[in-house]
This record gives C-alpha cells, structure tokens and sequence, in this order.
C-alpha cells in the first residue's frame, strides 16, 4: 500500500502530519466554531452559518474597535519608522561606544508588554505618577487617559517599546547596502538629503518594507497596553479588535462570535499584507 | 463462547453499579460514598484554584492543620490572578480531563456556570454535613448561590462595599460618616484641601464603575433588575445616581483618573492624597497600614452592593468527596472563626457575632458595621449573562462620565444593552 506514494511524499508525511495537527486543525475547528452559536455556558450549539459575520456589519462596538485599531497601527507603526530610521541612520555614523548604545537602545524589547503597560499605568497616573507631578512643576497638566489622549497615549507605549525594534532592522539593513552607489553619489556631488531619498531609500525599500510588515502584524494584536491601562474606556475611545474579541469569547463566553470577530480580522490582515508585497516589493523587482 | 463472555462482562457491570448505588444511600445515612466527608474515609488529591488576594493566603496557611483533621486529602492551591484564572476555570471546564477539583466561584459567573451544568449541586453534601448550619451564612450571600432552588456553591469571603474613610480628618471638619449621597458629595467637597482629594474614585469602564456607581444607584432608591430579572436601570433614580456620581468626580475626586480602578483608589488613600474611598470593607487593614487611622461606615444610603466568592465543586472534578470535604471543613463554623481572626472577610453571622473575633480582630465597630452592611446587601447582578450584563452598563456609565455622552442618553442606552443581554 504505502508504495503507491512516492518516497518524497513519505518523506514530507510526517510533517503534514504535524501540520495538520497543530495549524490545519485548530484552524479550521475554529472556522467551524464562527459558523455556529457555540456559547460555553449552554449545552446546545446550533449551525448559523455567516449570520454571525453579517451582524459584525451592524455591531456598533466592533467598528468603534475596527477604526479603533486601524489608526492605532497606522499612527504607532508609521512613528516607529520614521523615528526608527532617524535613530538607525544616526547610529550607522557612530564612531565610539556603538555596541553599548545599541544594547541599551533596545533595552524596551525585552520587558514584557503587560508589565510595560503596568509600567506606564502608574508612571502616567495624574495623583500618584512621576510623569504627571513633573509636567505639574512647570504648570502642565495632561489628561493622558482623559478621552482625546487616550488613545495617542497608547500608540506612544508602543512607540516606547517597539522602536527599538525598528531599529535593530533598518540599521542591519543600511549596513548590508552596497558601497558604491554611495561612492557614485559622492562623486557626482549629490547632497546628503539627494542622496537620502534617491540612494538610501530606494536601496533600503525591501528591508522598510518587511518591517513595516513585521510591526503592523504585531499592532494588530494590541491587547495587552489596553488591557493594563484602559480596559478600552473612556467610554469605546480604545476599545481594539483583540480585547473586544478576549471579552466576547474568554468574559462573556460566546466563543462562535468570537471566531467570527477573528476571522474579520485575519481577511483584513490578509488583504493588507498583499497591498503591501504588491506596492513595496513589486516596485523593487521592476527597478 | 464469545456470547457467553458478553454476559459475563455485562452481569459483572450490573453487580458495579449496584455496588455504587448502595455506596450512595449509605452516604445518607453518613457512611462512605458520594457525600462522604469522614475525615477516616475521604482520600485524595484536590487541586483548587484561587485568586491571588489575601483570602487565598489565610486559606493557604490553614492548610496544615487541614493536613491533620484529612490525612487522607491532599489540597494543592493554585492562585492566579483574577483574568487569568477565569480562562483557566472555564478551560478545565470544558475539558475531557479536569485540570481542578476544586474552584473559587465569583458571584456574576454564578447562574451561568450552574445552568452550563459545570457545577456539582451541593444540597445533599451540605445536609450530610453535621453540625454545618448553613443558616448562619449571611441570607443575601446564601442567596447568590441559590439557582433555581438548587444551592452550586458555599460562601467563602464577602466583598461587599462600605465607605472607608479618614476618621481624623472627618473628626477634625466635625463631621460624621454620610447618610445621604447629598452629604457624601458636601463631605468628599469639604476634605478636598491642596494635594489631599475629598474621595478616591474608580470610574474605570467595566466592571469597576458599575460596582462602585451601584450604590449611588441603590441610596438614590433605584435598582438595576426588579425580582423577575427585568432590567429597571431606565429610571429617574439611576438618573440622579449618575448625576451625583459626576458631581462628585469633578469636584472631588483627584484629576484625570477616569482610568483609575480598585488598586489606584487603595495606593491614593494609602499614601494620604485622598480623604475617603468607597470600596471593598476588606480594605480596611491594607489602608490602616499606611499609619493614617481608617474607620469604615455603611455606604451612603444604607445598601451596599454586595460582591461575595464561593468554593464551587466542577461537575468534572477528579476527587468530588474531598474537594467537597476540604470546602466542608474551611467553611464550617469552628474553621469560620479561625479564618476571621486571621484576617478573612467574614461571611457566618456566628463570626461577625462573636466577641472573641471583635478582640483578637479588627475590633467590634467593624464586624458589626460589616454584619449591618451584609445584612441587605444587594448582589452585584443577577442571572444569566451577569459579566456582560456588568460590562454593558460599565461601559455608558464611564462614558457619561468621560462627557462623551449625556447622563440621560448613557442610562437610556445601558438599560437598553443590559436587557438585550439578559434576553440573549
């Protein structure tokens, strides 16, 4: 029997078997749950195919937390470029102490993003916090989970621990660019900001572009800022999609809506990510 | 042959059962079986969840002597935080193996986890007990726990809500702890003074403004669900209550902490910048650290929310009899006592009653303020859904008093969203 099957799909079996396992199923045990009513508190569930996807469409709180998201991600992840290629261009010409400021640069990376929004919770308290009481010393006072602040409040907790992360890759990636386009533009007089945009940038687009990739997947998954500061108040003002998607399945138990809410979400990741490929890497493999 | 070997295999089941079944009504009549809590006969390991706070640790440290009434039962104590555990109770739940034998029930998951069927009806366990008196629970928190006339859990600490406040800074202004929301808004105005708030708030969205706004809601004399479950929020009563809440926020409570919940309240009172606090009357101590004197009184109006945990036995649990035994022993009043003088928000009268608890304790002023305020406490929520029901209302509430809606359209819309809830 088993010689009916080539030996390299004997060979590939056992990992499409772990794939099944691990990828294929709970996805797709999951697909089936955004098709029915499963709710944890009640015994019966019932099939109710796209009904769940269609009422998304009317939910007022899930398009609160789909903009919500969205101008999150595209704030702190366009923050995070245009101050990490500051920083990574102002690195690449650092003469002295390099690997202990790179070290320390990246120092927010590595604390986990609930403590990071503990952190920022009581540095930012308005009675007890250190950041507020010194803006008070010069007569300022902030609102910053008030409902205009809120939410730049939470993109610039991002900003603080993910810059760093931006860096690490746009600086690995002006490292890696070749020496003589540079020479070139040198020799022909060009001036530091021609040579900026029209050599540095263009050269450096594939690298800009994974990393916009890398950091807008992870901002899609905003839950823990959220989750530790607001809890999406004041009022909807930072209600996301991933912490609108825990209370329904995990609080409120209804795990097929959930699922519903999930797939959404993935659609659109999905889509964003092909734009992406499209515009950035195309463009590079025509030039 | 193989015929016979069936019959042979199914009279052997039939002798099984029977055998279970006599274990059962011997368990009437106090002898081993389901129900059994003689400490001779009860074995196993119980692996209990339970919330990171103060509770947990008495409970922990009585574990020893647990040990020696049950050498035969093995409690093992997993505490988590709050969230966390939750997920943890709800997977174990659903799982085809239990991952806990023993849980921490909070009052809004009560109606859902015992019409899910994950809850082990407990009214023959609790009548086996001798000498258990489940009569002496506080009546509102036996209530809680009562779902359809069947009982799924007992009581374990009562988290109702009082007013803790400074009783230096009330004496010195000359005033007395507030009877009406009309003299707790003057008070919490008077004791505002440079960098000290008149009061601590907790208007995060959710959860923790629903549970403090309540009792504005109850001393302006409206309620949340009438007795048949219908939700009543749409009243003038709820209007006022979240008028004065506002009131009270924007002139008293410290600035910009619309975000602020339980913990940021306890730390601002704690470090001498708020005068007073509406919170769980279990705080009184963890304030009382702070060297400042904290007295606590009934919550304005005279009925305070009531929040309360209960040890539930899961329908799946591994060891039923010794979970139950060890929730039996902890529970009962002898064991009541010793985790109240230990520090244990009380939930038996006998305890609140007892003048050794008042000595070696927090003093009797406090057990009786505690028995006035459990005495016609109202709970929390009631019913299926009551986490979402909480979260819908929580969420207009803390938006009203964000601004971003009036108090006239924010408890329309709650009243609207909480009986959408309910009837899903």
């Amino acid at each position: 029997m088993l010689r009916r099957f080539p030996i390299r799909y004997r060979f590939l079996a056992p990992l499409v078997v772990l794939l099944a396992l691990v990828v294929a199923y709970p996805l797709g045990y999951s697909v089936w749950l955004s098709l029915t009513d499963r709710t944890i508190t009640r015994p019966e569930t019932s099939f109710v195919g796209l009904e769940q996807y269609g009422s998304l469409l009317t939910n007022g709180g899930y398009g609160t937390a789909m903009r919500n998201t969205l101008v999150f991600v595209v704030f702190a992840v366009g923050i995070e470029l245009a101050l990490g290629l500051a920083l990574a261009l102002a690195l690449q010409r650092q003469r002295w102490a390099r690997d202990a400021t790179r070290a320390f640069l990246l120092t927010p990376m590595f604390v986990t993003p609930i403590a990071v929004g503990l952190m920022f919770r009581f540095l930012l308290n308005g009675q007890l916090g250190p950041i507020p009481a010194a803006l008070g010393s010069v007569g300022l006072s902030v609102d910053f989970f008030g409902t205009a602040l809120a939410l730049p409040t939470i993109v610039a907790i991002d900003v603080w621990q993910w810059t760093p992360f931006m860096v690490l890759l746009l600086l690995a990636g002006l490292e890696s660019l070749p020496r003589q386009p540079f020479e070139a533009a040198k020799v022909d007089g060009a001036s530091a900001w021609l040579t900026f945009t029209r050599v540095t940038l263009p050269l450096l687009r594939p690298v800009i572009a994974i990393a916009i990739l890398l950091r807008a997947l992870d901002a899609f998954k905003v839950f823990e800022y959220v989750f530790a500061t607001t809890r999406g108040g004041p009022g909807d003002a930072t209600d996301t999609l991933q912490y609108l998607i825990y209370r329904t399945g995990f609080q409120f138990f209804r795990l097929g809506e959930a699922a519903a809410m999930g797939f959404v979400l993935v659609g659109l990741v999905l889509l964003l990510v092909t734009i992406l490929y499209r515009t950035l890497l195309r463009q590079e493999a025509r030039a | 042959m193989h015929r016979s070997i069936a019959w042979l295999a199914l009279l052997l089941a039939a002798l099984v059962l029977a055998a279970c079944g006599g274990g059962d009504d011997a368990s009437d009549g106090g002898g081993a079986g389901a129900g059994s809590t003689d400490p001779a006969k009860v074995k196993g390991t119980v692996r209990a969840i339970m919330e990171e706070v103060p509770d947990t640790d008495v409970v922990k440290e009585m574990l020893p002597e647990f040990r020696k009434a049950y050498p035969g039962v093995d409690v093992k104590i997993e505490a988590l935080p709050y969230d966390q555990m939750r997920d943890k109770i709800v997977s174990s739940f659903l799982a085809s193996e239990p991952t806990y034998d023993l849980i921490v029930v909070d009052n809004p998951w009560m109606t859902d986890f015992a019409m899910g069927g994950f809850l082990e009806p407990l009214d023959e366990r609790i009548a086996a007990v001798q000498g258990y008196e489940p009569e002496d629970f506080s009546k509102p928190l036996r209530d809680i726990a009562d779902v359809d006339g069947k009982t799924y859990a007992v009581p374990f600490y009562n988290y109702a809500l009082a007013l803790v406040y400074r009783s230096d800074l009330y004496e010195k202004a000359g005033l007395q702890a507030p009877k009406t929301l009309d003299e707790l808004k003057a008070a919490a105005a008077e004791l505002t003074s440079g960098k000290r708030s008149g009061i601590a708030m907790q208007p995060q969205k959710g959860y923790k403004i629903f549970e403090e706004w309540g009792n504005y809601l109850l001393a302006a004399g409206g309620s949340i669900q009438d007795a048949s479950g219908k939700v009543t929020l749409d009243s003038p009563e709820a209007r006022t209550a979240l008028q004065t809440y506002i009131d009270v926020y924007k002139a008293s409570a410290p600035d910009n902490s619309l975000n602020w919940a339980f913990d940021e309240a306890i730390r601002s009172a704690s470090s001498d910048r708020s005068a007073q606090l509406i919170s769980y009357n279990w705080t009184l101590p963890t304030v009382n650290e702070s060297g400042k004197p904290f007295a606590i009184a009934e919550v304005p109006g005279g009925r305070a929310v009531l929040g309360a945990w209960y040890w539930g036995v899961p329908k799946n649990s591994a060891a039923k009899d010794a979970a139950w035994s060890f929730a039996a022993w902890v529970t009962g009043k002898e064991r009541e006592k010793a985790r109240v003088i230990a520090g244990g928000a009380p939930v038996r009268d006998s305890a609140l009653d007892d003048p050794e608890v008042w000595e070696q304790g927090l003093g009797e002023d406090y057990y009786k303020t505690v028995k006035a305020i459990l005495q016609d406490a109202a709970p929390l929520a009631d019913g299926p859904n009551a986490e979402e029901m909480i979260n819908v209302v929580g969420n207009e509430l803390n938006a009203a008093v964000a601004g971003q809606k009036s108090v006239d359209e924010a408890i329309s819309t709650a009243a609207k969203n909480a009986q959408e809830v309910l009837d899903r």
